[in-house]
């Protein structure tokens, strides 16, 4: 066999024989798309609603069973005066809270206009948006069909704003979030199988032993690289067949490009990989530094969850330095948007680029001799 | 012409000088010792040899190419085991044979033969597919040393080659690398063990980075003309010690076992005489006194002493 | 006792001569709340809009007007039809108006009109947010021009509880408090014991006789201290920088703080007691906290909403309470007859994971 082949094949056997490792890195990733797949929603449903019904009139009774009978609400108790409401908001047991103010029955029957309060558990801004959102939506709607029946003037028709979706016409955040969990998974397994591998043969001496062979550093390089990367591969093909056949994600665009362009993801996270275990000497160190310099800054800031334009301006141009940035591009845009490679080029360019850069720098620094 | 040829090979970490210009030449077929104590430089040495480590000065010659220029040019011609066996613990016994071979670009027939060779000198016959983690410690210094000659390089180096292996194992792997020798292959050898290193054709005792001596065991142990080294078995060694070092004649007292060494500048009848008289005088008994021919210990240790 | 400090102080010194682990736990955590707590917010200003007007009247040009003068929206370019593919394909912007001929028309003579509004809908999260401003600015810039149109009859007056402004970083900050802590302590203590394993050195440990339960309890020490001072300057760090009120006591803080981090380390330590490898306590510490701890523990999507059987997975996940507790006590100002219940499950989750780390490790010694 060539080097690099026995290399390849030494590698293939170890990962077999380490039962452990091999369930992790292959099985692992389509449990862990399967759970988070099913977390990441942000359609809010059953938000916790307390109420107080100051008024207890037939009309009050209407508005609260408007708020039970949808799916966004689930009233949690009703209650007579706003103060009743506190304890339920400090403990977390409701989100928001509807004041219906007294009189409020008689005053609709007299056409008159009100405004009722809704007060929100701001602690969590994202949640209590959405929340209020629904509650005002509910509200006009209902006001809205108080409103036909009644025999009011000629109302002015005004402009009528019509808005359509594109790409992702249920807005369903998991469209969203799952290419992007896929390519946080593959991330996170291939850089710590290229760190920790490497520095393993440090730690335990073999890698002195391939350094006294006429063995060159290249073909030690790919041959490590290699099952890794076939790894990689093979954990794109099970977590893909996980989004695309359960969670029914929509693949619009080509899985020859998809792929593709996830080898040329691998040749930057593998790149990494290499990289940091040209800088650590124990395993320690290599996942300590792979987690806290390269994972945790990318999960943050590579557009995963929190967009990019809204980061303040010093901040953004860092984030090209972040090779998940390009490929969550790449992978939302093929899976939602069905383009291909003319609209990705500069995407799928930069992240060559990277790629080749790490690389480059990592197989500097990794000679045979110590120098 | 010479196998290992090394001038004033020398190597620096910061301001600490590791190896402090090494000189000796390695003839052909010679089993060569490095002895030393830990952090004595031996494995740096053996480690800028191999092309591991860049020298900080001078040259080293292995095999007529200049390592320090050339690091790749030897790594077809020589062997190298390190004091941790370098095998791959999840791979059974062939697969490292096939790994290695194959990384020395062996096949087929020539792979063949040569897997054989191994498994037979290395007694692994019948356990081909055992995983090395499962094997004892002397067995797995034997697979690494057959892993190291596959590819039938003509110089070895063996750093600390029988490090934590039982006796019986040790001499084992001396008589294969007797047999080495026999064969007309180099060996390079470090050791803290100076039972091994009596086992070599000449040894260098390398202490604090700098060869301090060199020659075959009889003629290190020529060091010593002119002094006697007197055993001595008492019933209370450690007063004993004491006495014998307040002594002006006697330059050094070491513990041998349960008895002392005394390196004194006398003729032996004359020493052996004075240490009884000094020992008896100061209320030691003694139940046996008498010169003893220098160890290499002995040797070691006087040349660490003096270094 | 003597034995379990005596692992204690070994392990400690193990830590000490590793400087780059040990600045990463001591340094980084702070740096990174520095970081994401300024870089992240959900805040959503600067939509970029291109703005197709096909009417070139003063009414069109009005609307127009609104939408950039409204702070949210930044006019990037003007579209048409060649090139609203490419700007939402290219997602150039997050949304495109699109002004029909005719509308000055329309509304000088009060009849209906409808202007499209495109949606950028590959961030799904954005793209409510967004949705919704545009329609607000839509309806409001109509109402103009309907002087008699009449007010709804009721309306929704929002208030809001501790956090007025919607800041999304008071939202954020206890969240990434709790993510930061958590990863430190898990990766930390993951390699502590599989490190001797491999390396062998775990026979002399099995040889000094002292049981599984205080040698995890040893192990532990050294990094609980260290992460618990870690901990602190990032809650500090929190409130002096990003302006994190701290409205309850600052003793039921560093209680859920502590419970929450032994149960952490012994995430940790479970891993490490189990997996053979560093490099399978590796993977195994990443897969239990990395991905769970962010999607899972009411961080980011609410618990409530995500599937039954996924929320009873996250009652595994330790900072699912804490969170809870976090937030309650520095936002709400809640005292402990409050977040007990959540106290309590992280001391339930700390003893069973320790307990599981200790009787794995017995039965291996034996």
């Amino acid at each position: 066999m060539g080097r690099i082949a026995v290399l390849i094949w030494k590698e293939l056997i170890e990962l077999k024989e380490d039962r452990d490792l091999f369930g992790i890195v292959i099985l692992a990733p389509i449990l862990q798309l399967f759970m988070l797949g099913y977390a990441a929603t942000t359609d809010v449903r059953d938000v916790p609603v307390v109420v107080a019904d100051a008024d207890r009139s037939v009309a009050s009774r209407a508005l609260v069973a408007r708020f039970d009978a949808s799916p966004n609400f689930t009233i949690v108790d009703v209650v007579t005066s706003p103060n009743e409401v506190d304890p339920y908001l400090e403990r977390g047991r409701a989100w928001i809270a509807l004041a219906i103010p007294p009189g409020y029955g008689e005053a609709l029957g007299r056409a008159t206009p009100q405004a009722l309060q809704v007060i929100a558990d701001g602690s969590d801004a994202n949640s209590t948006n959405v929340a209020i959102g629904y509650a005002t939506n509910l509200i006009a709607g209902y006001a809205q069909a108080l409103g036909a029946r009644l025999p009011a003037g000629s109302v002015t028709p005004g402009i009528e704003p019509r808005v359509r979706v594109w790409f992702n016409s249920r807005l369903d955040s998991r469209d969203f979030m799952i290419p992007g969990v896929l390519a946080l998974l593959l991330l996170v397994i291939t850089t710590n199988l290229s760190s920790m591998g490497i520095v393993r043969e440090k730690e335990v001496g073999t890698l002195e032993q391939l350094n006294v062979t006429p063995l060159r550093r290249w073909e030690l390089i790919v041959g490590k690289l290699l099952p890794y990367a076939l790894v990689g591969m093979v954990d794109v093909c099970l977590v893909l067949a996980v989004a695309v056949l359960w969670f029914q994600v929509p693949l619009r665009g080509s899985v020859t490009l998809l792929f593709a362009l996830t080898l040329v993801y691998l040749m930057s996270t593998l790149g990494l990989g290499l990289f940091v275990s040209t800088i650590s000497s124990t395993q320690q160190q290599a996942m300590m530094t792979t987690i806290f310099f390269f994972l945790m800054p990318m999960i943050y800031l590579s557009g995963f969850i929190f967009p990019i334009e809204n980061m303040p301006a010093v901040i953004q141009p860092l984030t090209y330095l972040l090779p998940l940035r390009y490929y969550l591009v790449i992978l939302r845009s093929i899976f939602l948007k069905g383009v291909g490679l003319e609209t990705l080029w500069p995407d799928a360019l930069a992240l060559a680029a990277w790629g080749i850069a790490i690389l480059s720098l990592a197989v500097a620094r990794s000679t045979k001799r110590a120098a | 012409m010479s196998a290992i040829s090394v001038h004033d090979l020398t190597r620096r970490f910061g301001d600490f000088v590791a190896v402090d210009r090494l000189t000796f030449e390695v003839r052909e077929g010679e089993i060569f010792g490095f002895l030393g104590s830990n952090g004595a430089g031996k494995s740096t040495a053996i480690r800028m040899m191999c092309g591991l480590l860049k020298p900080s000065g001078g040259t080293a010659k292995v095999g007529g190419i200049d390592v320090g220029r050339d690091p790749e040019g030897v790594k077809r011609r020589i062997g190298y085991m390190s004091q941790r066996f370098s095998l791959y613990e999840r791979l059974t016994v062939d697969q490292n044979i096939r790994f290695f071979a194959g990384i020395y670009g062996l096949r087929r027939d020539r792979l063949e033969a040569r897997r054989r060779f191994v498994l037979e000198m290395s007694g692994l016959q019948s356990r081909e597919h055992v995983r090395a983690a499962d094997l004892a410690g002397g067995w797995r210094q034997r697979l690494g040393l057959g892993c190291a000659i596959l590819h039938e390089p003509p110089i070895v180096f063996l750093d600390e080659p029988t490090g934590g292996v039982d006796p019986v194992s040790r001499r084992e792997f001396w008589r294969l690398i007797d047999g080495l020798s026999a064969r007309g292959v180099t060996v390079l050898v470090t050791t803290h063990y100076l039972d091994e290193a009596e086992h070599c054709h000449r040894v260098a005792i390398i202490h604090g980075g700098r060869l301090a001596a060199l020659g075959t065991t009889a003629e290190l142990k020529r060091a010593f003309h002119g002094r006697t080294i007197i055993e001595v078995h008492a019933g209370r060694p450690v007063e004993a010690m004491r006495l014998l070092d307040d002594m002006p004649d006697v330059e050094r007292t070491s513990v041998f076992g349960t008895a002392v060494h005394a390196v004194v500048s006398m003729k032996p009848g004359e020493a052996a005489r004075t240490i009884r008289e000094r020992l008896e005088g100061g209320g030691v008994a003694v139940t046996r006194l008498g010169p003893v021919e220098p160890s290499l210990e002995d040797v070691f240790l006087d040349v660490a002493e003096r270094g | 006792m003597r034995k379990t400090l005596a692992v204690a102080r070994k392990e400690l010194r193990q830590i000490v001569r590793d400087r780059r682990t040990l600045v990463i736990l001591l340094v980084l955590p702070v740096f990174f709340l520095l970081l994401y707590g300024y870089a992240l917010n959900w805040d959503i200003r600067h939509v970029r809009i291109a703005v197709d007007d096909r009417d070139h009247s003063a009414e069109s040009r009005s609307l127009v007007s609104a939408f950039v003068n409204s702070g949210y929206f930044d006019l990037v370019a003007a579209a048409d039809d060649r090139t609203i593919r490419a700007l939402l394909d290219r997602s150039e912007v997050r949304a495109i108006l699109i002004i029909p001929s005719g509308l000055g028309r329309a509304v000088r003579t009060a009849r209906p009109i409808a202007v499209q509004v495109l949606l950028n809908g590959d961030n799904a999260n954005t793209a409510t947010t967004v949705m919704s401003y545009a329609l607000t600015i839509v309806r409001s810039e109509s109402a103009r021009y309907q002087p008699t149109a009449a007010q709804p009859l009721v309306s929704v007056e929002p208030r809001i509880w501790y956090n007025p402004e919607l800041r999304s970083t008071l939202f954020l900050v206890p969240g990434l408090i709790a993510y930061i802590t958590m990863i430190t302590a898990v990766v930390s203590t993951a390699l502590s014991i599989v490190r001797e394993k491999e390396r062998g050195t775990m026979e002399q440990v099995r040889m000094a006789p002292i049981d599984a339960g205080p040698f995890v309890v040893g192990k532990t020490i050294p990094y609980f201290a260290i992460s618990l001072v870690s901990a602190l300057g990032i809650v500090i760090a929190a409130m002096a920088l990003f302006g994190m009120p701290m409205r309850g006591s600052w003793l039921v803080l560093l209680l859920a703080l502590s419970l929450f981090l032994i149960g952490a380390l012994g995430i940790g330590l479970f891993i490490s007691s189990v997996a053979d490898t560093q490099q399978v306590a590796f993977q195994a510490a990443m897969l239990a906290s990395f991905l769970p701890t962010f999607m899972l523990s009411g961080f980011i999507f609410p618990i409530s909403s995500m599937p039954p059987f996924l929320q009873v997975v996250t009652y595994a996940v330790p900072a699912r309470y804490f969170l809870r507790a976090l937030r309650a006590i520095v936002l709400k100002g809640t005292g402990i007859e409050t977040v007990w219940p959540d106290l309590a499950a992280l001391v339930g989750f700390a003893l069973a994971v320790l307990t599981l780390a200790a009787v794995r490790l017995r039965r291996q010694w034996r």
